[in-house]
Parts: structure tokens; sequence; C-alpha cells
């Protein structure tokens, strides 16, 4: 029994659809004979072989998106790490956190302060006026002192600011890196929280800036 | 109403300087019998146990609002018809607006002096 014979030497890299289609064409010839084991053997040699260049140029462009994917994602580690998210969230906004209640501390404590002197002058109610003049200048002291809050809040309020001028410079970096606007338009809606969506229900906007809101002389029109 | 410096007002405001504040400027104004309250509930309560002549509210306040508080004075029988000025740092026309429509009598924006308050209360008044 004459099998046809494939051999591994017929096969040349850069013809392995000639390698295929001479192998069909003597498979046509030889009709009647039937193939051995070598034969079948053979022929899944020669199919392999000649998928060897394809799946090596996917092999190829996978390996090259991968890598792409790889170097990307370690971009993307080191901008995120000179964003320090944990900087932020640990030491940053915490520290605000502390400089806005010792405003509130100090801007309660001084204005206690002030209104104590004032309720002392006000209250006098003797007739003697040398002794009125002293409550009147030790007072005037004590509100003089008091007002030594605004040099230190303003510091701090300065503190704050910078911080959160490096929170935004952050922000806008890992926008840039992540080809993001600030203001994308893909952003999904926000969602409101319980008490956000209070706030709006009941309008608690709070102090307007200068410009904004109406004035009182406005607002006396209405009544 | 006539108005009547022994006449009782209830303040409520949640920041205790400014009740502070405006009872100091009330007691120059002339009036003495002032009570307080830190947000609209605690007011409510006071409310439904003594009958003031003058309500002066803020707006921002937790758990109750002074813009609640209004709509509830407003709802009981024995309250609907009290004066009732709100001071607040709440200025935007919503505001005003929707206190206006909830019966508020006067409005008066943060920061104030004692004569706009004293030029509110002789208006509602009538004086």
């Amino acid at each position: 029994m004459e099998a046809v014979k494939i051999k591994e030497e017929n096969y040349t890299e850069n013809s392995p659809i000639n390698s295929l289609i001479d192998l069909s064409e003597k498979l046509k010839k030889s009709k009647t004979k039937p193939m051995s084991l070598t034969d079948i053997i053979g022929v899944a040699e020669l199919l392999t072989s000649s998928l060897q260049p394809l799946l090596r140029q996917i092999d190829s462009t996978i390996h090259k998106e991968l890598r792409s994917i790889l170097l990307r994602i370690e971009s993307l580690r080191t901008e995120i790490a000179k964003v320090r998210a944990d900087d932020i969230s640990h030491h940053k906004i915490p520290e605000m956190g502390r400089e806005l209640s010792a405003i509130v501390e100090a801007t309660e404590g001084a204005t206690n302060n002030i209104m104590e002197s004032a309720e002392a002058v006000m209250d006098y109610t003797g007739n003697d006026l040398e002794e009125y003049k002293q409550i009147v200048a030790d007072r005037m002291m004590q509100i003089f002192e008091a007002c030594s809050f605004q040099d230190l809040t303003g510091q701090r309020v300065t503190k704050i600011v910078e911080t959160v001028e490096i929170i935004e410079e952050r922000i806008n970096l890992l926008c840039d890196m992540l080809d993001m606007s600030a203001t994308s338009e893909k952003a999904p809606p926000e969602e409101l929280t319980e008490k956000q969506r209070r706030k709006k229900e009941l309008m608690l906007n709070g102090p307007a800036l200068a410009g904004e809101g109406v004035n009182q002389s406005a607002i006396d029109e209405l009544f | 109403m006539a108005l009547d410096s022994a006449m009782p007002i209830l303040v409520v405001d949640d920041y205790a300087t400014m009740i502070r504040i405006i009872r100091n400027l009330l007691k120059q104004l002339g009036f003495i019998n002032v009570d307080d309250a830190s947000d609209g509930k605690q007011a409510l309560e006071k409310i439904k146990k003594k009958k003031y002549s003058l309500i002066i509210s803020d707006w921002n306040m937790e758990p109750m609002t002074g813009y609640e508080l209004l709509k509830e004075v407003r709802a009981l029988e024995e309250t609907k018809r009290t004066p009732f000025i709100m001071v607040t740092a709440e200025s935007k026309t919503e505001n005003v607006i929707a206190a206006k429509k909830a019966g508020v009598n006067n409005y008066i924006v943060k920061p104030f002096n004692a004569q706009t308050l004293k030029g509110k209360i002789d208006a509602v008044f009538g004086e």
C-alpha cells in the first residue's frame, strides 16, 4: 500500500499555503489509496506548520498591545502616585477641618469677649464718672485684645486656601492623565444625598457673596 | 396689635452668639421679656406652651428650619396671626418669596443693625 508521503522538508515556512495545495493535489491523485497514520500525522503537522506564521503574527500583535497597555498602566501608576491621594485624605483634608474648627473657636471666643465688654459698659448703673471712665477704658482695651483674632484667623485662612490650591492642582493632574475634563459632559448627573436634597428643598443656601442675593432695600419693597 | 415693651418675644437661632446679639439689641430697644430657642423644633414646643407677641427667627437651623417653623406657626389656630420676622443670611429671591408666601411679616438680612430691627418691629406692629 503506497501511502501519500508528506515530509517535513517539503514544507517551507514561506510557503505553507503552497504546501497545503501540493498536499491537496497529491490526495486528489491518490483517491483510491487509503491514508496511513503517517499521512494523517503529516497532514496535521503541515496544518499546524501552516498556521504558525499566522499565530506568530497574532501573538506579536497581542504582545505589542499588551505591552502598550502595561506601559500605560505603569505610567498611570506613576502619575497617580504623584497625586498622593492618601496624603490628601489622611493629612490635607483633616488638617483643613482642624484649621476651620480653630477659626470657628477663635471667632466665637473673640465675639464673646467683645460682647461681654460692651455689655459691661452698657450695664453700668452707677453715678461715678471716674469709675465709669475707668470701666470704659478697661473694657475698650479688652475689645482691642479680642480683635487680635483677625490676625490668627487670617493666617489660618491663608493656610486653607493654599491646601485647596494643592488639591485642585492634583485633581487637575489626575484629569489630564485620564484625558478627563473637570467639566466633562460625559459625567453622570450628580445624585443628591438626603442632606443635599433637604438643603435644596428648604432653600438652605447660606450667606451670599458680595453682589449676590438681594439687598435689604429690595426686600423691603416686598413688604 | 400694639407695640408693648413688656410683650413676650421669642428669638430662635442656632448660634448662641446671634441670640445674644439680638437679645442685646432688643434690650436697647426696650424689650426685656425675651425667650430663646436654638431651632424650630424647640421653638415650636415653647410656642405651644406660651403665647408670644413676636417671633424673630433665623432660617438655617437643624433639625427644623425657620421656614418650617413659620409654616407650622401659621398652621396653628392660636399662632396663625402671631407676628413673625425672619432674620437670616439667606438672601436669595426664592427665599424671600417663599417666606412671604408662607406668611412672614417681615424679612431682615444678616448682618443688620439695631435701627433695621427697630424699623421692622415698628412696621409689623404698624407703628
